[in-house]
């Protein structure tokens, strides 16, 4: 497990979701990558049902990388309070149907091929809404560091070499507050739903 | 879990292995592959559980012949020292008062391990020639978050105690012996406790997919041994 930085990418006219995968497959490849697999993150949100009180939220997120392992964040409006669990809590989530319902309209996933290249792993993800194309997030990790102030520069680089000129220049507003502190597999997970919440509200609007 | 997940009871929905061998392929959701577990039915979500206690006098000679019974008696027997938060989640659906019970236990003698996040459920009727107390049960590890989590969630807390005693293992079977002392009152677990009785609880369970009711036999035998020291019951908890 090292850092991970998630990157928005966007798709020019001309070309469809399938295409764009299919060009940085292209380029990643070009630079000596090796496909390992598919990869996999979805996230299903809860709403309580109006008797409960004010409404909170939970989110709940699945990462192929970590198989046996649910992230959950609840959202009161004051809070965020992220959640690691087991498998099984999806059990107890439908359990609690009565209090928390989804919303199955905003289910989102992220999928697509995963790549290995040296130390670090791609992953190119195409976004789906409600199994509605979205967009594209594709996610870098660099494997032997867990502080992200210590290698940003370095995934910074790497990204600006097969995306271009999309890429910031300083890190995602996620990391900022982070850049010394150490890497969780959860701080991806936060990084994915920052981009999903986006994701979902340009849904809305169509 | 990655935080110290040691102790984690990782069952066997998603292996990473599962994931691996379908290479090229689109990994499962985690949704999908839970409907498939539950659909072959390898969630352990019953329990089986008999109750029973012991004086404090008489709790060396039990302790004795559990060691003498059980499987896990090179090292001597383990101990724990937990504590219990009971929650609930409650609401009122047009009349009817919906409560949603939820317990995290976690231990203070290992304050790595993982919490653990428990609902159990109502007893089953059913067969009342059945051995055992049958009840669904969902155990979840989980991050120390979890208390503040439900909290958020809309839980509110019932009651807290700690549980200080011995574990034991009999192939399947899980016998725990411990005293019980109340906490709570914005004490810590250790601060101003108050013994429940001058008893030890003593519980045999077991946790398996439903269905397997040939274990609820072998508990009955195994607590026959145990007789007449302890008489392991089912418990009617409506009558109490």
């Amino acid at each position: 497990m090292g850092v991970t930085v998630l990157q928005q990418f966007p798709i020019v006219e001309q070309r469809t979701g399938p295409s764009t995968i299919e060009l940085l497959t292209k380029r990643i490849v070009a630079l000596g990558a090796t496909q390992q697999g598919q990869f996999l993150v979805d996230c299903e949100t809860y709403s309580s049902v109006p008797q409960l009180g004010a409404q909170k939220t939970v989110h709940v997120l699945h990462n192929s990388e970590q198989p046996a392992t649910v992230f959950s964040i609840l959202e009161t409006g004051s809070k965020t309070i992220p959640l690691i669990t087991d498998g099984l809590f999806d059990l107890l989530m439908m359990k609690m149907s009565n209090f928390y319902q989804s919303k199955k309209q905003t289910k989102v996933e992220s999928k697509g091929p995963r790549f290995e290249i040296g130390d670090f792993s791609v992953k190119l993800g195409s976004v789906a809404v409600s199994q509605n194309f979205k967009g594209i997030l594709v996610e870098v990790e660099y494997r032997p560091c867990i502080v992200p102030a210590m290698c940003w520069d370095l995934i910074r680089e790497f990204l600006q070499g097969f995306l271009g000129s999309s890429v910031s220049s300083t890190p995602p507003p996620y990391l900022q507050n982070k850049m010394q502190e150490v890497y969780t597999p959860n701080d991806t997970i936060q990084q994915y739903l920052e981009h999903f919440t986006v994701y979902r509200k340009s849904h809305f609007k169509m | 879990m990655h935080d110290g997940g040691k102790a984690t009871r990782v069952i066997g929905i998603r292996s990473a292995e599962q994931v691996l061998t379908k290479n090229m392929t689109t990994p499962d959701s985690a949704k999908d592959s839970l409907t498939s577990a539950l659909n072959s039915n390898i969630i352990p979500n019953r329990e089986y559980l008999l109750q029973g206690s012991v004086v404090d006098q008489y709790v060396e000679v039990l302790l004795h012949r559990l060691r003498g019974l059980c499987d896990n008696v090179d090292d001597g027997a383990e101990t724990f020292y937990d504590h219990e938060m009971c929650f609930s989640l409650c609401m009122n659906s047009s009349g009817n008062p919906l409560v949603f019970p939820l317990r995290v236990r976690r231990a203070l003698d290992a304050q790595d391990a993982p919490y653990q996040l428990r609902y159990i459920g109502q007893q089953e009727l059913g067969d009342k020639n059945r051995p055992t107390i049958v009840r669904s049960s969902i155990d979840v590890a989980c991050s120390a978050s979890i208390v503040e989590f439900l909290q958020e969630l809309g839980c509110r807390l019932d009651f807290e105690y700690t549980a200080r005693g011995y574990m034991f293992r009999k192939g399947r079977m899980k016998i725990t012996v411990s005293k019980i002392c109340k906490c709570g009152g914005g004490n810590k677990p250790g601060e101003n406790i108050e013994l429940i009785s001058q008893s030890y609880l003593v519980e045999l369970s077991v946790l398996a997919p439903s269905g397997y009711d040939a274990i609820a036999e072998d508990m009955r035998v195994f607590a026959e041994q145990l007789k007449p020291l302890v008489h392991l019951e089912k418990i009617d908890y409506k009558r109490l």
